[in-house]
């Protein structure tokens, strides 16, 4: 049955008393017909009867359906069905069904006389098929089409309060969901009761109906019930009925593909309860009115719980203490390679001692910030325990990171040891830099420590984020939360001592003190991958497989390029779990995944997380079938860990609705280092009783089940390959260039939805004659190189909203990417690459002109022109397809230039 | 000896799966035409039960009465069903028009048509010796007349991009019999019919496809009498002509109606729905040899 015809007839149902006489009944009708109706002597009166035996709720299914059947197409305008019961005496009540067209008015004192309907005025329209789902109506599109109705629960004064209060009750409740038009809170109920009474005064405009949902007034007439659409001609229509008492009733009549029938029920409830404060206190404002009963906040905030998996002691221990518990347990077992270095747990537990008898020596303090900046290797694990031994927290940096913002790390977690290799870190007189071997050596004449009870609340580590203040900030993680992490997946996961995972990441990247952590205090085997081979896909593959790694995370743009090789490679993995994290899961990247791989011999899971609530919030497990339904799904808490979704205000919102995702429970961080404010204003005391929960400032909404969807950032942050980055930060070091006067910052993609062509595009205007080169060079300077803008494009005047925010929808395609002016004197040889002339330059050059989206000489620098390394993987998988020499990874890093690239591959050739 | 089944309803629960659904049922007086639309009831479907609900000049058996026919419709009434019924000849094109106007009329739409009706005698000839009229009798009814229906129910399904015909062929329709000429040649004619408007409506999510059923016990509930008809045809012994068919099925045992109308469900509702153009046989193993 199409949509649309259903949507074009309407249906009465009216209570017959008996005794019925089918043939009078039918002459009745035809009667009433007269003059409306083409041919009222062919109208024919359907009769049905009931089964015998039918209980209630099967006859007011039955007629239902009667109500419900739409009038073919071409065919009669009307239909009329008679429900009697089977033998029943001939006194009994019978049902009669009407089905009209819309333009034949339905109901009236006698409903068996039609009329043409009045006027079509205040009716809404049927929703245009291709509207946008409502975002919180979390609905089924394989029932798109399917009717659904829930009664709205009415009680007290808003029963005879009138329909204006209804009008207003819907547009407070789907302001509060996010929809519609914004109300302004300060108001009492009885202003804004006041206003829709004159919106909704006959004569005036009909009011427009925000979002999808409608409000139809209709006068009632006991015995009768008019069903307005056969179809749901909006996603949700609210279809009050005023009746001869003056009372008002209410249905919510919805369509299954737009609401889920858990959220419409909900949605109706909160219309009620709106309605019925609205109605009891005229002079309150609108921001005291609850959209949720105390019952469903708490029954939403309890969704979002998961319990702790384990008992509370469990959790109240440092990340050494259960180090040392693995230690004793198995000392012979391998704890740790890295390259051709292999470390038991006795052996690694002995050099982390050394380790911090050496911090002992140089007088470092239990509670002091211990700066490690140290390459992927076994001496950093050895350190980052050596630090916890001592009672210290770790402040890990990534040497890729500019001297600039490596120096910021130091001073603003006010450390005075630094663990780095030799010349590695800027001097600065404050600081004093250690190499791991020396701190050892120290170390060895120490005498041992007394014993140090276990304080499981001192803090772990300190990881630096992005900040929208411009300066990244230091988030202090007690050893308690890695604790609870460990403890709320050992089980889920089966994390056992047979297990071999990998350090890919950064030690600057939390997703490491996950990978270090959940290994090592599970007894399993951690294979560090050392700077280079996580660049090379294949180099990578190969290792997953000698080192018969079971546990593998991965980003899942990582990932996505693992897929690709894992797709060509002979080797076989030995994976049984992946776990994503760091940025949105695009599930549809995994179908060549799972064409090899069972997701019940190695299972994916999807973790959301922050740093601020330790590495991880939510699980969700992947399967084949989230592949198909291509949901933004991330799962529910992880145990200890709590979840809910509240508005700017603070409330909680209920399922369905989006809002920002507030996070509590064991994972929750200490704070910002040194930044009350901000540490007061993210890390907030729950009013509901939820302890400290930490504002994310990312965008979600809760599912019936208590699953998670993550749905972006709710200010600028974005995730760039896994790292997540306030474009605001980038503009305000361009703006800290002299010449700077204005920046904007944006996401873009060189290929629409192609997570590995992301890049972040700048625009700037300039007061002086500043080239955007010496920009570029200024940000390389000052940030990660991630964080670098692929383009920098100079703008007269940056556009403004009328808020006089950066309208970034009226920004320019960026420029030409921001190349460096060629050296004085090197010689720009145009058409040197002529393919005549050179066919290798050619094909190059060609090749990494599709990969950039820009038209490459060989001047230009790979990653000047937005290069990245997952392009850098795909441009060196792209040469091997066409029969080039296999380049590494390494080797396109040190040869950037296009120019010695070719050279590179051309002297590899021969 | 013959090995009852057990009762179909015990093996598929019912639940729901021609929920909301409309369907034609032509011959559906008794046998496998009560069967199958009494099975669509208790799935949630609406039914249009169609019969000719007479003897037919030159059948030499009694076909089904209106009384059946009814009866019929109270079975499926006792699922909850709406059902209507309609007296027509799939041979008369008026009478065909008429039934589907009136399913149109009553339920907005037709999603399922179960071309049921057929005969399956006079038989018992060689081919020489069938007359023009008995000829055209069978070949009237079991196969143009299912082309009939499908013609006046079809554009209702087009129009809402789904449906789904069901033809009743037979064994008959894949291998030959002897002194079965025009039945054979119906059948056959038939699953070609299928195989065709397959084609011709695929693109509209129409489907179409033949049930092929080997041989199907009479039974008394559905008052079918096929079996009986054929053996008589062929000159087998009533008595015992139940046990030969069973040796002809490697199952060792006859079809029940209920078979027939579990298969037929499975086609008529959405379990089926990329299959189109297929023949769906329902032997016992008898094709296979």
């Amino acid at each position: 049955m199409s949509r649309s015809q259903a949507a074009s007839c309407h249906s009465l149902v009216v209570r017959m008393p008996g005794p019925v006489d089918p043939a009078a009944l039918r002459r009745r009708l035809r009667d009433g017909a007269a003059g409306i109706l083409p041919e009222p002597d062919g109208l024919r009166l359907w009769e049905e009867t009931l089964p015998r035996g039918a209980d209630d709720d099967a006859v007011r299914a039955r007629v239902h359906r009667e109500a419900l059947r739409p009038l073919r197409r071409g065919g009669p305008p009307l239909r009329a069905v008679l429900l009697r019961p089977a033998d029943g005496d001939p006194d009994a009540d019978a049902t009669l069904v009407l089905v009209a067209r819309r333009h034949l008015a339905l109901g009236g004192p006698d409903p068996l006389v039609l009329a043409h309907w009045p006027d079509g005025a205040g009716t809404p329209r049927p929703a245009d098929a291709d509207r946008p789902a409502l975002e919180w109506g979390l609905g089924d599109p394989s029932a798109a089409g399917r009717a659904g109705e829930v009664a709205v629960p009415l009680s007290g004064p808003a029963v005879t309060a009138g329909t204006a209060l209804l009008h207003a009750s819907v547009a407070l409740v789907l302001a509060r969901y996010g929809e519609g038009e914004q109300v302004d809170e300060t108001r009492t109920a009885a202003e804004f009761t006041g206003e829709w009474r004159q919106r909704t005064t006959p004569g005036s405009d009909t009011p427009r109906l925000p979002s999808g949902i409608g409000v139809l007034v209709e006068d009632g007439i006991p015995g009768q019930r008019h069903l307005p659409y056969l179809a749901p001609a909006l996603p949700g229509l609210l279809h009050a009925t005023r009746h001869p008492d003056g009372t008002v009733s209410a249905v919510l009549h919805y369509g299954h593909g737009d609401l889920n029938p858990c959220v419409a029920e909900r949605f109706a409830a909160h219309v009620a309860h709106v309605a019925v404060q609205l109605a009891d206190r005229p002079e309150a404002p609108l921001d005291t009115v609850d959209l949720l009963t105390p019952e469903e906040r708490e029954h939403v905030l309890r969704l979002g719980v998961t319990p702790p998996a384990g008992p509370p002691e469990a959790t109240a221990r440092t990340v050494d203490g259960l180090f040392a518990d693995v230690a004793r347990e198995r000392p012979d077992a391998i704890a740790l390679t890295a390259g051709d270095t292999r470390l038991t747990y006795a052996e690694l537990d002995a050099r982390a001692e050394q380790t911090a008898a050496g911090l002992r020596s140089l007088d470092v303090a239990p509670g002091s910030m211990v700066g490690v900046a140290l390459e992927r290797d076994a001496d950093l694990v050895v350190t980052l325990l050596g630090v916890l031994k001592a009672g210290c927290a770790y402040v890990p940096m990534d040497l890729g990171h500019p001297p600039e913002r490596l120096r910021y790390t130091v001073d603003d977690a006010g450390a005075e040891v630094v663990v780095a290799s030799d010349g590695i870190l800027p001097g600065s007189s404050a600081v004093r830099t250690v190499t791991p071997a020396a701190l050892r050596a120290l170390g060895a004449a120490e005498p041992p420590a007394p014993p140090r009870p276990e304080d499981p609340s001192a803090p772990a580590y300190v990881i630096y984020t992005s900040g929208s203040t411009g300066r990244p900030k230091g988030v202090v993680v007690p050893h308690r939360s890695v604790a609870a992490l460990v403890d709320a997946t050992r089980e889920d996961f089966r994390l056992t001592g047979d297990d071999v995972w990998t350090l890919f990441h950064s030690s600057a990247f939390d997703f490491s003190v996950w990978e270090i952590w959940g290994c090592l205090l599970t007894g399993g085997r951690l294979v560090v991958v050392d700077y280079w081979t996580a660049r090379d896909t294949e180099q990578f593959h190969d290792l997953l497989s000698r080192e018969r790694v079971t546990v593998l995370n991965q980003t899942p743009s990582a990932f996505a390029q693992l897929v690709e090789t894992d797709r060509r490679a002979d080797t076989e993995l030995t994976l049984r779990l992946v776990i994503f994290g760091g940025e949105p899961l695009d599930v549809r990247m995994l179908v060549p995944w799972f064409a090899r791989h069972s997701h019940t011999a190695c299972r994916l899971v999807n973790m959301f997380g922050i740093t601020e609530t330790t590495v991880h919030v939510t699980a969700h497990t992947v399967t084949p079938h989230d592949v198909l339904a291509a949901g933004r799904q991330v799962g529910p808490a992880l145990p200890g860990w709590t979840l809910s979704v509240r508005d700017p205000r603070g409330r909680v919102l209920p399922i369905g609705a989006a809002g920002e995702i507030c996070v509590g429970g064991a994972g929750v961080a200490d704070r910002y280092l040194g930044q009350p404010e901000l540490t007061a204003e993210r890390f907030v005391t729950d009013p509901h009783g939820g302890g400290r929960i930490y504002r994310s400032g990312d965008r979600g909404r809760l599912r019936p089940d208590g699953s998670l969807d993550h749905l972006g950032r709710l200010d600028s942050q974005v995730k760039v390959r896994g790292h997540r980055i306030e474009l605001d930060e980038i503009r305000n070091v361009l703006l800290s260039h002299p010449e700077v006067t204005g920046a904007a910052t944006v996401l873009g993609h060189d290929v629409p939805g192609d997570p590995a062509t992301a890049r972040i595009d700048a625009y700037v205007t300039l007061r002086g004659p500043a080239g955007t080169a010496e920009l570029l060079a200024h940000a390389r300077g000052m940030l990660p190189s991630y964080m670098v803008p692929a383009t920098v494009t100079e703008l007269d005047a940056l556009p403004l909203t009328i808020n006089g925010k950066v309208d970034t929808a009226a920004l320019p395609a960026p420029g030409a990417p921001a190349r460096s002016a060629p050296a004085a004197g090197a010689p720009v040889t145009a058409g040197s690459a002529n393919e005549d002339d050179d066919p290798l330059a050619a094909q190059i050059l060609k090749l990494w002109s599709h990969a950039l989206n820009a038209d490459v000489t060989s001047q230009d620098n790979f990653f000047e022109l937005g290069g990245n390394s997952l392009l850098v993987i795909r441009v060196l998988r792209e040469m091997r397809e066409q029969g080039l020499p296999k380049v590494t990874t390494q080797d396109l890093y040190r040869n950037s230039t296009a120019g010695r690239f070719i050279e590179l591959v051309r002297n590899a050739r021969s | 000896m013959t090995t009852t089944l057990r009762p179909a309803a015990a093996l598929a629960p019912a639940d729901g799966r021609l929920h909301g659904r409309t369907a034609v049922v032509t011959g559906a007086a008794r046998g496998l035409g009560r069967s199958c639309a009494v099975r669509f009831a208790a799935e949630g479907a609406d039914l249009v039960l169609v019969d000719v609900a007479e003897d037919l000049p030159g059948v030499p058996y009694p076909l089904g009465s209106g009384s059946q026919l009814d009866h019929t419709a109270e079975l499926c009434r006792a699922h909850g069903a709406a059902v209507v019924t309609a007296t027509a000849d799939v041979r008369d094109p008026a009478a065909v028009d008429r039934v589907a106007g009136l399913a149109l009329d009553r339920f907005g739409t037709v999603d399922v048509l179960l071309n049921n009706a057929g005969i399956a005698a006079p038989s018992g000839k060689a081919v020489h010796e069938i007359a023009e009229d008995e000829w055209d009798l069978m070949v009237g009814i079991d196969l143009t007349g299912a082309w009939r229906m499908t013609k006046a129910v079809v554009p209702a399904m087009i129009e809402q991009r789904s449906g789904s015909v069901v033809n009743v062929a037979s064994t008959a329709g894949l291998v030959g019999y002897r002194h079965f000429a025009g039945y054979v040649a119906a059948k056959h004619g038939l699953i070609g019919l299928t195989k065709a408007a397959a084609l011709d409506y695929a693109p509209f999510r129409v489907r179409v496809n033949a049930l092929c059923p080997g041989s199907v016990r009479d039974d008394p509930l559905h008052e079918g009498r096929m079996l009986a008809e054929i053996a008589r045809s062929l000159d087998v012994d009533v008595e015992e002509h139940e046990e030969i068919f069973v040796q002809s099925q490697p199952m060792n045992a006859l079809i029940e109606p209920q078979d027939i109308a579990g298969a037929a469900l499975w086609l008529a509702g959405d379990d089926s729905r990329q299959v189109t153009g297929t023949t769906l046989t329902v032997d016992g193993g008898f094709s296979a040899r």
